[in-house]
């Protein structure tokens, strides 16, 4: 990805597409928080920055990563942030302001939505962000535009003065294409600030001039739209008229053709502030047209509010009456397939409902195999140890993490789950009014995030709960970065380790132990003695995650023998029952041991009843 | 050419990933259009995994209708039905035979279909069926964890498949670690020659 190899052409994911964009439009300070479907963004930039020569950090959450970018954006550098959908929640406040002092150095917020939820919480729609904020936003549809949208954002921020939204979809981010290069810019570093108290603080005196400044550069905006190249009719077509954006467009070009349609495709690649005047002319050219579009109606509103001015008896087709596409969850082509078919009365190109029905029929009663905790996942054993301490009566708070699996059988660790260290506050509630023993469990790169602010409420409130810091020394879910207790940065560079324990004890905690989960004996012991405490409590569970130490034990050439079933097994199946482990599996009533995903963990060797596992012991 | 779309689907942590991206590196480099799409589970290893794979001029979406796979490539008999949906009499399967039994089995009491019940069930949507024995291939080439290239080698030698298999060696070379390259590329010709002797159809 570093060559300057102009005009060559190569496989690219989505993400890595707009990681070259950032190359190529000479940004040099990249900040991100990692999250599904956006890592790759920064983790390719993580790679090559020191060589590249501009700064990168995994900073601690996204609302600081935007504050940072945002501080170099209006010193004059370029910069980039980048974070899954809901981060830009978290960031939010800043943004919203920073609207209004915009920005000097081109910047760009990458947002990548997750339609589905593959990998969130929700699968909230933040092209609705851009119109709030009244900030520009970009579409791509492919890797090839992915790239090449990322250099323009960074052109129409610097041409406006404004941060300008990249909004991306786990399709766009997750889809390798054939990417052509450009040129490489060479990054500058070198800022300088200028103090402009009229700009750049936002007192009531200064926000409402600002304000209107803001508008002004969206009517410039919007110009700059009807101009933009992203914003074009690709096909033309007298049958009816289609208008889409993102990997909805992809599958409307398809569904169009399987469908045999003379339709007309306008596509959109600059969605905010949408080009009214080319929009008004594709609707009067069309006496039906159709929106397809994923999750909410956002272009469909605002077409039909085009349309009542402009062209009242275009007839427009959408997902605003509930009819033709569904709002919620991935639009795939078969869904536009069916949607434009209803819409135009053709014959659907294959007999969907018959494939249905055999699948149904095929898959009935098949084996599930959902995400698993890893073999070797430390995480097991701290389920484990909260489970059988905790019991039935205990509530659990849990958090964003591999570490949400704990809900899953055999642990049912998770009763409520909502954001990014939620659990902390909301463990706070739930004990104050129900009395309950309540264990709250947030991982390492979690707790950094959002979990501190709640602890020191804790704390200041004297609320009665357990705080559980699952630490395996990374940001494990999301392939593995850095975070403030690792000892390492985004530059790759060594740096002070930030030690949870310290931190909680720095706000106040009162009772803090760290433990290995894997000597489980212990664990339960702490964790006994932490529901005693009369405020709050903070355990850090702390060994690495397995994937991590695998890697790390293959380059030291350390060999991993995998634990050993031996004659003592009664096959009772307690080591299946009680960790659910995937190394370990029962076929015809006889345990065995997977050797090839068996880690040597130790876990079951040491919870064994009969003690007939053999190989390295936890304890 | 119009279009030629492979689903691949197996269990994380079998090389269906790295599979996927050799494919489409491949076809790039014979300066074909394609689109490579991946959706992995919550966590890093051990749930059901898919990647789609479509090249052609007129593709533009990431993943494959409903009945249009040219190709379902299975690493693994379970995830080969679950992906069924993808299949149609136009579709050869490739299934490798070598079951990762989920952990429901044991913690639930479910049961994971029999030899016959499998062949049934893809016969349900096509007759086109491929088994290939890859761990017992693997291990001829010198390791278990090459499956994935004999799954490759497999799928290279699939009528029309649009790639040539210089071309998937070349690109395996440079993305599989240095110390495993050979390994891996004596995998893919062993998967490649047991579906051009055609002895293992189904």
């Amino acid at each position: 990805m570093l060559q300057d190899a102009l005009g060559k052409r190569a496989l690219l994911l989505g993400n890595e597409a707009i990681a070259r964009g950032i190359l190529e439009a000479g940004v040099s300070v990249v900040t991100t928080y990692p999250g599904t479907p956006a890592s790759e963004i920064g983790d390719s930039i993580s790679e090559i920055a020191s060589k590249v020569g501009l700064y990168m950090e995994y900073s601690v959450n996204e609302m600081v990563a935007v504050e940072v970018a945002a501080g170099a954006a209006n010193c004059g550098v370029r910069a980039l942030t980048a974070m899954k959908h809901v981060g830009l929640n978290v960031a939010a406040d800043m943004v919203m302001t920073l609207a209004y002092t915009g920005v000097t150095g081109g910047y760009v917020i990458v947002t990548a939505d997750d339609p589905e939820c593959y990998s969130s919480q929700n699968e909230q729609d933040n092209r609705f962000y851009a119109l709030l904020a009244n900030l520009p936003c970009l579409e791509p549809s492919d890797a090839q535009e992915a790239k090449e949208m990322t250099v323009y954002a960074v052109d129409i921020s610097e041409k406006l003065e404004l941060p300008v939204f990249l909004r991306t979809t786990t399709r766009v981010s997750h889809t390798r294409g054939p990417v052509i290069y450009g040129k490489l810019r060479k990054p500058n570093l070198k800022g300088d600030f200028v103090r402009d108290l009229k700009r750049l603080v936002m007192v009531p005196a200064n926000s409402r001039p600002k304000h209107e400044v803001l508008l002004r550069q969206a009517a410039r905006a919007k110009e700059i739209s009807e101009e933009s190249p992203f914003n074009m009719v690709v096909r033309n077509g007298a049958e009816i008229g289609i208008i889409s954006s993102s990997s909805a467009f992809n599958c409307a070009v398809e569904a169009a053709t399987l469908l045999g349609l003379d339709a007309g495709i306008l596509k959109l690649g600059m969605t905010h502030p949408l080009p009214e005047k080319m929009i008004a002319a594709f609707l009067k050219s069309h006496n039906r047209v159709v929106v397809v579009e994923e999750l909410e109606p956002y272009l469909e509103m605002q077409i039909k509010a085009i349309a009542k001015d402009c062209a009242p008896n275009t007839v427009i087709f959408g997902k605003m009456n509930g009819q033709y596409f569904p709002r919620e969850g991935e639009l795939t082509t078969r869904l536009v397939v069916n949607g434009l078919s209803k819409i135009t009365d053709k014959k659907l190109p294959m007999d969907f409902g018959s494939i249905e029905e055999t699948y149904g029929r095929v898959v009935k009663d098949l084996p599930s195999r959902p995400p698993i905790l890893c073999a070797g996942c430390p995480h097991r054993a701290s389920f484990y140890v909260i489970k059988k301490v905790g019991g039935d009566m205990a509530v659990y708070p849990d958090d964003i993490g591999c570490y949400a699996l704990g809900i899953a059988p055999p642990f049912g660790v998770g009763d409520i789950m909502i954001c990014m260290g939620a659990s902390i506050g909301l463990g706070q509630g739930i004990s104050r009014v129900t009395g309950r023993n309540t264990i709250a469990t947030i991982g390492d790169s979690t707790f950094f995030h959002a979990g501190i602010p709640a602890l020191i409420n804790a704390v200041y409130n004297n609320s009665k709960m357990v705080v559980i810091v699952l630490d395996n020394l990374a940001t494990a879910m999301t392939g593995h970065q850095p975070h403030p207790g690792t000892g390492t940065t985004g530059m790759q560079a060594r740096t002070e380790r930030i030690l949870i324990e310290k931190v909680a004890e720095g706000c106040g905690v009162k009772y803090v132990r760290v433990v290995n989960p894997f000597k489980t004996k212990e664990a339960e012991t702490v964790l006994k003695e932490a529901l005693q405490q009369l405020g709050p409590a903070l355990l850090v569970f702390r060994a690495p995650c397995t994937l991590m130490d695998a890697r790390e034990k293959r380059h030291k050439g350390v060999e991993i023998t995998p634990s050993r079933i031996s004659e003592k097994c009664t096959n009772c199946m307690a080591c299946i029952k009680l960790l659910g482990c995937p190394a370990i599996t029962a076929e015809n009533g006889t345990v065995r041991i997977d050797e090839t995903s068996c880690s040597a963990c130790g876990l079951c060797v040491s919870i064994c009843p009969f003690n007939a596992i053999e190989g390295g012991c936890a304890e | 050419m119009k279009e030629f779309n492979i689903v691949l689907a197996g269990v994380g942590g079998q090389g269906t990933l790295l599979a996927a991206e050799i494919i489409g590196s491949a076809a790039v480099k014979e300066g074909l259009n394609v689109r490579v799409s991946e959706i992995h589970g919550m966590a890093q290893r051990g749930g059901a995994v898919v990647s789609n794979v479509r090249i052609g001029e007129g593709v533009y979406a990431s993943t494959v209708l409903e009945g249009q796979a040219d190709v379902l490539v299975g690493f693994e008999p379970l995830e080969t039905i679950r992906n069924l949906k993808t299949a149609s009499q136009k579709t050869t399967v490739i299934m490798n035979t070598q079951r990762i039994p989920p952990v429901e089995l044991a913690t639930k009491g479910t049961a994971y279909p029999t030899d016959e019940e499998v062949v049934a069930k893809i016969h349900m949507f096509t007759n086109r069926l491929i088994v290939v024995e890859a761990a017992a291939l693997a291990r001829k080439a010198g390791s278990r964890l090459a499956q994935n290239s004999v799954m490759l080698g497999a799928l290279a030698a699939a009528e029309g498949f649009p790639v040539s298999a210089e071309s998937l060696v070349e690109v395996l070379r440079e993305l599989v670690p240095k110390k495993h390259v050979e390994v891996n590329v004596r995998a893919f010709e062993l998967g490649r020659d047991s579906v051009r002797k055609g002895q293992k159809r189904v």
